[in-house]
């Protein structure tokens, strides 16, 4: 699969205080694909991905955007890639509408305004001035601001931090619809449930290094517990037995459970990316996010 | 060239939405009424003080608030992630910081002209202003970019008037003598007032008109380039 992003030793060090944001990270972004970078607050996340959207220009190291230097692109590598910021990036005594206007008129193609404001919901408040939005409002508005050049490439941060369950799911249905056509997604998060329901891969960042790059599956796979948990009714009373995984078509006890009593549940012993996180960073993703 | 002209409307378009040019519009009306209270010859006096009030400080004031405010709605970023360059940004702010000013300065000289016959050169004043505006717009940026809160960009701003700005009009009105005049050299306001009256009529050596124009040139480029344009990117990033 053609790789868009190829980042080799990449470090950057803030120059004010001198705090090294990244040490020596490699991984790829591939062509439609979503990519997580997952990490709790400081982790590198943010910085990772101003890298790549060119705020931050003076790093170590080697990244290539469709096979070159991302440093000999110009201005003209935002025509290509859409940005939704994690907190509100719009005129707060503009509409909704003439923030979105203005915006894309500094692109050479866009996509349909009303049309993008319609999907996130917020037509009917579309001449309501910015400054009256709620915070749910405002992060919508930041994905239309995100894709109104019609990218290629979107980069969310922290894309449904703050928005109810309905809106976080437009949200992300909407990430859904552009990968499937043809879009590639960089999103960097802390929500776990936004890095299951949406990537392809993910990447563990902490303290600056990255610690693991996978799909969600394989690590669950690679950390999980190979059990399997079994609740039965036996006498009128619930028991609970727990099995190893390997070779459970041969073991007779599980086998005579399944035959001869009621299940109530069963459960492979998956281990959430939560855990996974813990134990791959040490750190838990929650307590600084 | 065509998104130069999109940021520079979409900068006229926020100047009215954000009450900036109905303000500095309701300052230079305030100016009038003051010339018609105090008398014609009065007038033609403090008219030069007027223009440099709106066109040094107002614009200070304006520009500094409009764009700490801007700094604080996370734009610039969101602009920065488009294809556009950031001297076209700053290009299309400076000219929106003129435009405040020299909306003041024609109000207000065409006035004079018409109402009091002031002499003035006209011409002369706009180009003035012009580099008056440019310099006081960065020094009003310089100061959005170094504070933290509001209330501290309005310290600072007050901070400059009463180093530079009080000087100079006191010293304009004859309040303090001539012994200031050698501190009042490295003023801005001050050669920002010198400006304004020789396009007055006022006799001053065109040598030091020129070192005024030189000297308000310089500190707009240092300014701008030295720390109004890496502290804006950076803080622009940061935030």
């Amino acid at each position: 699969m053609e790789k868009i992003f190829e980042v080799k030793n990449l470090s950057y060090t803030y120059r004010k205080n001198q705090v090294q944001a990244l040490k020596d990270i490699s991984f790829d972004v591939k062509k439609g694909e979503v990519f997580g970078i997952l990490g709790p607050s400081g982790a590198g996340k943010s910085t990772t991905q101003k890298i790549l959207i060119k705020l931050l220009k003076d790093f170590k190291g080697e990244i290539e955007y469709l096979g070159q230097p991302l440093n000999s692109f110009g201005n003209q590598f935002y025509e290509d890639v859409g940005v939704g910021f994690e907190l509100p990036v719009h005129f707060s005594k503009l509409t909704g509408k003439e923030n979105m206007e203005f915006f894309a008129r500094l692109y050479k193609k866009h996509a349909d305004i009303d049309d993008l404001l319609e999907k996130v919901g917020l037509l009917e408040d579309k001449d309501r001035m910015v400054g009256d939005y709620s915070k749910g409002m405002k992060m919508r508005l930041n994905f239309v601001r995100a894709m109104l050049n019609d990218p290629k490439i979107l980069f969310l941060d922290e894309a449904t931090n703050g928005l109810d369950p309905k809106n976080a799911y437009i949200i992300k249905q909407l990430i859904r619809e552009f990968k499937h056509a043809g879009g590639t997604v960089i999103l960097s998060t802390h929500l776990m449930n936004d890095v299951e329901e949406l990537c392809d891969r993910i990447a563990f960042i902490s303290g600056g290094v990255i610690r693991e790059i996978s799909t969600p599956r394989e690590l669950k796979i690679r950390y999980g517990k190979r059990i399997v948990d079994v609740e039965y009714r036996l006498n009128g009373q619930t028991e609970s037995e727990t099995f190893d995984l390997e070779k459970i078509g041969e073991n007779q006890k599980f086998l005579d459970i399944l035959k001869n009593n009621q299940i109530e549940t069963i459960h492979s012993g998956e281990t959430s990316l939560d855990d996974i996180f813990i134990k791959v960073t040490g750190e838990n993703i929650h307590e600084d996010a | 060239m065509k998104t130069l002209n999109v940021l520079i409307k979409g900068e006229f378009q926020r100047l009215l939405k954000y009450n900036i040019i109905q303000v500095g519009f309701g300052v230079s009306v305030l100016w009038l009424l003051v010339m018609f209270l105090i008398g014609r010859d009065e007038a033609r006096e403090f008219v030069p003080l007027f223009i440099f009030m709106d066109a040094s400080l107002m614009t200070v004031i304006l520009i500094g608030a409009g764009l700490f405010y801007e700094r604080q709605e996370n734009t610039l970023k969101s602009m920065m992630t488009s294809p556009v360059g950031m001297h076209k940004i700053i290009i299309s702010k400076l000219i929106s910081a003129v435009y405040i000013a020299l909306q003041s300065a024609i109000f207000i000289g065409l006035i004079s002209i018409f109402f009091f016959n002031a002499s003035l050169n006209f011409i002369l004043l706009i180009g003035f202003i012009l580099v008056i505006a440019i310099t006081h717009a960065m020094i009003g940026y310089t100061f959005s970019v170094l504070v933290k809160d509001f209330p501290t960009l309005l310290a600072l701003t007050m901070v400059y008037m009463i180093v530079f700005a009080f000087p100079s009009i006191f010293y304009a009105l004859g309040i303090v003598g001539g012994a200031l005049e050698t501190l009042l050299i490295v003023s801005p306001s001050h050669a920002s007032m010198l400006m304004i009256d020789f396009a007055f009529g006022a006799e001053i050596s065109t040598g030091l008109i020129i070192g005024s124009v030189m000297y308000l040139g310089v500190v707009a480029f240092v300014l701008g380039r030295f720390l109004v344009f890496p502290l804006y990117v950076e803080k622009a990033i940061k935030e």
